[in-house]
Order: C-alpha cells, then structure tokens, then sequence
C-alpha cells in the first residue's frame, strides 16, 4: 500500500524543487516544522503509530529528494527522541533501572539479564509522551538556530594573526566563522575559489570584502594547486557528512583537498550536527546529481552540438583528506564521526 | 549433540568442544568455546565464585590446547569468563548460577544471529556486476555472498588459495554450489588481480585493540596492494572476536597464535598461519554492532573491559 503524503509535505517537496527554500537549514527547520505539526496531531495514540508516520513521512521526502539528506536525519533525531521519551516515561511508571545507552556494544550483549525486556513494546500507548515529545523537541530547535553561532565562536581557536585561508564557493556556516574570524585576528588573507560554473565564491568574496582589516582574494578553480604551497589552512563548508567521516561537497571540494593534503595544509569542514547522516557512500544510488549544463557550455554553441556535457553538483571527499570537523559540539576527528552517530540516532532507525 | 555426561563423570572439556565442531562443520570455534563453557557452568558445582572463575580459565587452557583457531577461542573464552566477574548482587551461588546461565543462553542466541546480521549490513555494498576479491575460506564472507546472490545480484569473485591446506578450494566449491561466478587464484597473483576488482573482502580469525586483524597468512599482503591501487577494504567478523592484544608488527602476535603446537619449539623453519593487518589498510569493518571503522574497535572494547 502506498504512503500518502501529507499536504504539508508535498508542499515543502515543491517549494525546494522549485528553489523556494534552498540551503540545508531552511530544509531543516521546514521538516522539524512538519515533524512538529505531525507530533502535536491527534493522528497517533502511541510511540509506535508516531513513529511509523514519521518514518512514511520521511521515505516520501527521501524518495523524491534524495540527495537532501537532512530531511532523513532529522526524522532519524526524532525517532530516536520517541524512543527516549518512552522508555523513560515506561522506567517511571515500572521502576526500571535506568538503562540509558540504547545504541549496541559488547558491554550491553554481556550484561543482558533476563529481567529488562529485550525489545521494548512501543505500541503500549502512554501518558503524557506528547508533552514530553513537544518540550525536547523545543530543545532540538534551539540547538538548530544556534548551531551557526556556536560554530562561529570556535573561531578565533583555529584561525590565527597573519593567517592565509582558502575557502571554496559560498557557505552559510564559513561566511560566520571568517567574519567573526576577522574581528578577532589582524592581517588576515582570505583567498575565495569561485566554484565554477555557478561561482557563488564570487558572493562570499563580495561580502567579506566589506569587512574592515581583510584582504580578499578571488581565484579560479584552476588556480587552487598552484596557490596551495602558500596557503596555511583550508576551510569549507559541506552538504552532509557520511558515516566514515567522508563529505559530500560542492564540486571542487576533492580538488582542494587532494591539493591541500599535497603540500599537507590542514583541511578544516565546518559541519553543523544535523548534517551528520549514517548513510555511506556506496549505499546511495543517487549520491550524485547534475546541475545545469548551460552554464558549462552555451545551448546554441559550436561545441555543444557533438560534446556531452555534464556539470556535477557534489564531490565525495575521502575521510583521510579531513583534518577536522567542527560542529556546534565543538571539534572532531573524522574517525570520531562514528560515535557520534550512535549518540544522535537509534541502530534501529538506520533503515527508514 | 554430544553424549551429556552422567553428574558424577568427570566432564571432558575438550572432546565436548572438538564434538561439537565435528557435529557442526558451520559452527564458529569460539562459538564453540562459549557453549562448551556454559556447559560447564550447567553440568558443575561450584562454591564460590573463585572457584567458577579458576574452572573458566583452566577449560579455556585446555581449549587452547587443541590446534585450532586459537584466536577466536581465546576472545570468545574471555569474553564469556569477563560477563561472569561481572559484579552480581549479593546473591545466593545458586541464585548466581542461575542469573549467569540465562545471561549466557541470551548471549549465545545473540552471537549465533550475528553472521545474519553482518550478511544483511554487506548487502548495500555489494552491487550489480562487482567483482570482489576475498581472501581464503571465510564463512561469515560466504554467507554474505550468498545472499547477495539470492537477492538476485550477478557478481564476480575472486578466491585465493589461501597458502597451504584447499581452504581457498573449498570456497570456490561452496560459492559455485550456490551459483556464483568465482575464479581461484594463486596468492602470489593478488597483486596482477587488484586493479580489476572493485573492492576486498575479507573475514578475520580476531580482531585486534587496534583495529587491526589477525587473519590468514597473505592477509597483510592482500591489505598493502588494495591501499596502493586505492581499493576499499572491508572486513566481515563478528564481534565475540574483539581481542585485547595490541600488536605494533608482525613479530608481535604471540607465537601460539601463528604456529601449530607441534612446530612451537623450533620456529625457524617454519612458515606462519596467520599474519596481523594494521588498521591504516582497513576501510571498515562490518560486524554484529554495526558498520565500524578501525578506530571504533578500541572504544567498544573498553567500554566492556572498564
């Protein structure tokens, strides 16, 4: 039987195809809004039946938007929420000891007795799970409008005086932390590569360029190995991270990482946590997608007549080429993303 | 199943445990080991729990004796003898008995789903038209390939000789038993193989603190060329073979873990079994706890032991 879509959800479908809501964290909030909507329903009576509109919910959104993978990450948030809550909710009402660590160890196969269920019931309907849902999840927004700011003031750790940084294209997240970066460190340089063919480098460039005491400077793409050797650190942003610690980014992204790991520059990701997906690379059929050709090469030109031409969106870049991640929880190694993903999100809810 | 011995016979450790590998060609020897300990705990009395911990270790050493893979016997056997120091309330023996009996039983039925598990999380990397390399017999890995190829997936693989002994043989005839496409080659051809696979796969006889593991001799090899062609490596094991050794290089491994007990006295004339494959060479290993890369070992392994 096929999932039927609420009205909310095919509508926030239409507006990101249409462009109408664009970059991760609109995204973000715009389905943290509906999950919202679907918890303070009256369509569910236990953990069980909200969690399977979540998850139906969450494969219409992952079916038509797969490379969107923020839309499953937040669905995975709140699912494992539902199951906190419940359990929490069930240890008072049966004095249970408190057996927090729902993710799976060694220790937990070990220490299994008989007496603490091996499954939890989640059809049991209980008191008072909505109220509870509502209030952590009022926490998950705030943590959602602050992740830029708390990621912004991990600068002035990293970035020092006299500092020659190069960024790619334009990012929410780097924009942020540069410009925080550049009231608090003197004589900074900040190179932008503009990202060809859609050059957003070229809005980053324009808008640091109006902050006091920076000098910018824009390259092409084909300038990034030649300018590496003098550049001290590389930072960019990305679209999600992958559960070995890979990224998917903007395309040019492998190219300033190979190059930076060339002349051994460190390669700093800012990545909020809700970009964090425990998806790997291989398991995507639709890891990639193409953007318009038109700008690579002119419809009506000599040249586009015999060429195929393709314009990639994104870059998978290997966990080896990253030096670190910061995230709003501060900064991790990427062989450390592992154990994130067993904090943020329940084993059982990998497959939606 | 094995002649259960009368109350007042003396329970011979190793003929249970090599009978219930004769009985179970598919069984795991560490599997093996746990159940011939919970055997124990069944079949004896104990007094203290001193005494329990100390008839542990001795089946354990007898276990160890027998010339089979020792790395597994040795984490499994571990792993079970540290749930029983487990602190347990102040209770009765028997009451201890008891608790420990269904943990282990518990324990057991969740280590024997763990080959289904691993087989059900290599599924989304095995694709259409691959070809995979693998290494020697390894039954975690066959099962693997075998749902692949009833999830109706047409893929290729290639299977080393695995040194001395038909193991790498007996791999090939299983998988073209099950209707898979497979090439035997010789251990020294992985190098010439490597640039027309897409990816390794491997199983392990234990994995170590480091994330690194110990498996058949020609393991390391296989893990150096795949990190020079930029060849994924992956590594099917399950998770009661997490060991507490922590190798730097090969010369490390404990001497009973490469070579056969007889040739112990004398190995320099003798080639190893097994060799160690430090984590740098491993992309990820997929086990009963999920899909993890090599770093992650050492965490789960001292979240139990702390």
């Amino acid at each position: 039987m096929r999932e039927q879509p609420l009205k909310e959800v095919t509508q926030l479908i239409h507006a990101i195809k249409m462009g109408l809501v664009e970059g991760s964290y609109s995204i973000t909030n715009k389905t943290l809004d509906i999950f919202k909507y679907i918890i303070m329903s009256k369509s569910w009576d236990s953990a069980d039946a909200l969690m399977q509109i979540v998850r139906a919910q969450s494969r219409i959104l992952q079916a038509a938007l797969p490379q969107e993978t923020v839309t499953s990450n937040i669905a995975r948030r709140i699912l494992k929420l539902t199951r906190e809550e419940f359990e929490l909710l069930q240890a008072k009402v049966q004095h249970f000891a408190d057996d927090s660590q729902a993710s799976l160890s060694l220790h937990k196969l070990v220490t299994q007795t008989s007496e603490s269920c091996v499954s939890v019931d989640y059809s049991v309907p209980q008191q008072g799970l909505r109220e509870a849902l509502l209030d952590h999840l009022q926490e998950v927004e705030t943590e959602l409008e602050t992740s830029s700011e708390n990621i912004s003031v991990q600068a002035e750790e990293h970035i020092h005086s006299s500092e020659i940084i190069l960024t790619l294209g334009h990012s929410r997240s780097v924009e942020n932390f540069l410009k925080r970066a550049i009231k608090k460190r003197q004589f900074l340089t900040i190179i932008v590569a503009e990202c060809a063919p859609a050059c957003r480098g070229h809005n980053l460039a324009a808008t640091l360029a109006q902050e006091k005491n920076v000098e910018i400077i824009v390259i092409p793409d084909a300038s990034i190995f030649a300018m590496m050797s003098r550049i001290n650190k590389v930072i960019i942003g990305t679209h999600s991270v992958l559960a070995n610690g890979g990224l998917r980014a903007a395309c040019g992204a492998n190219t300033v990482a190979l190059a930076a790991k060339h002349y051994s520059v460190p390669v700093i990701v800012l990545a909020p946590m809700y970009k964090l997906s425990p998806l790997h690379l291989c398991e995507q059929d639709a890891f990639n997608m193409v953007g318009c050709a038109e700008d690579v090469i002119a419809y009506d030109s000599m040249p586009a007549r015999d060429a195929k031409v393709y314009s990639p969106m994104f870059d998978y870049v290997a966990p080896e080429l990253v030096t670190l991640f910061i995230s709003n929880a501060g900064g991790h190694a990427p062989s450390y993303v592992y154990r994130l993903l067993s904090e943020l999100y329940h084993p059982d809810d990998l497959e939606l | 199943m094995p002649q259960v011995t009368k109350p007042n016979e003396e329970f011979d450790v190793v003929k249970y445990f090599l009978q219930l590998l004769e009985d179970d060609k598919d069984m795991s020897s560490g599997i093996a080991a746990i159940k011939t300990l919970l055997m124990i705990l069944e079949k004896k009395q104990f007094g203290t729990i001193h005494i329990l911990h100390t008839t542990m270790r001795e089946a354990v050493a007898a276990m160890r004796n027998t010339d089979l893979s020792i790395a597994a016997i040795v984490s499994a056997g571990e792993l079970f003898c540290r749930f029983i120091t487990l602190s347990l309330d102040d209770k009765h023996m028997e009451e201890c008995r008891q608790i420990m009996l269904n943990r282990g039983k518990i324990f057991l039925t969740k280590l024997q789903n763990s080959r289904q598990v691993i087989s059900q999380q290599a599924q989304r990397f095995i694709s259409d038209g691959c070809r995979i390399l693998t290494h020697s017999r390894s039954r975690v890995v066959l099962k693997a390939l075998i749902a692949a190829s009833q999830n109706k997936k047409t893929f290729h693989v290639f299977v080393t000789q695995g040194g001395i002994g038909n193991s790498g043989e007996e791999m090939v005839q299983d998988l073209q038993a099950a209707g898979i496409d497979c090439t035997l080659i010789l251990d020294s051809a992985t190098g010439y193989v490597m640039e027309s696979v897409d990816f390794v796969m491997v199983g392990a006889e234990a994995i170590v603190e480091s994330g690194g593991i110990i498996n058949r001799i020609g393991s390391y090899t296989m893990g150096l060329c795949a990190r020079e062609m930029k060849k994924p490596f992956y590594v099917l094991s399950e998770s009661f073979k997490f060991s507490r050794l922590y190798p730097l290089n090969q010369r490390d491994l404990p001497n009973e873990y490469k070579y056969s007990r007889k040739h112990l006295n004398d190995i320099s004339k003798v080639h190893p079994l097994v060799d160690y494959t430090p984590p740098a060479y491993i992309t990820l290993l997929f086990t009963d706890l999920g899909i993890l890369t090599p770093s992650a070992v050492s965490d789960e392994l001292i979240k139990l032991y702390m």
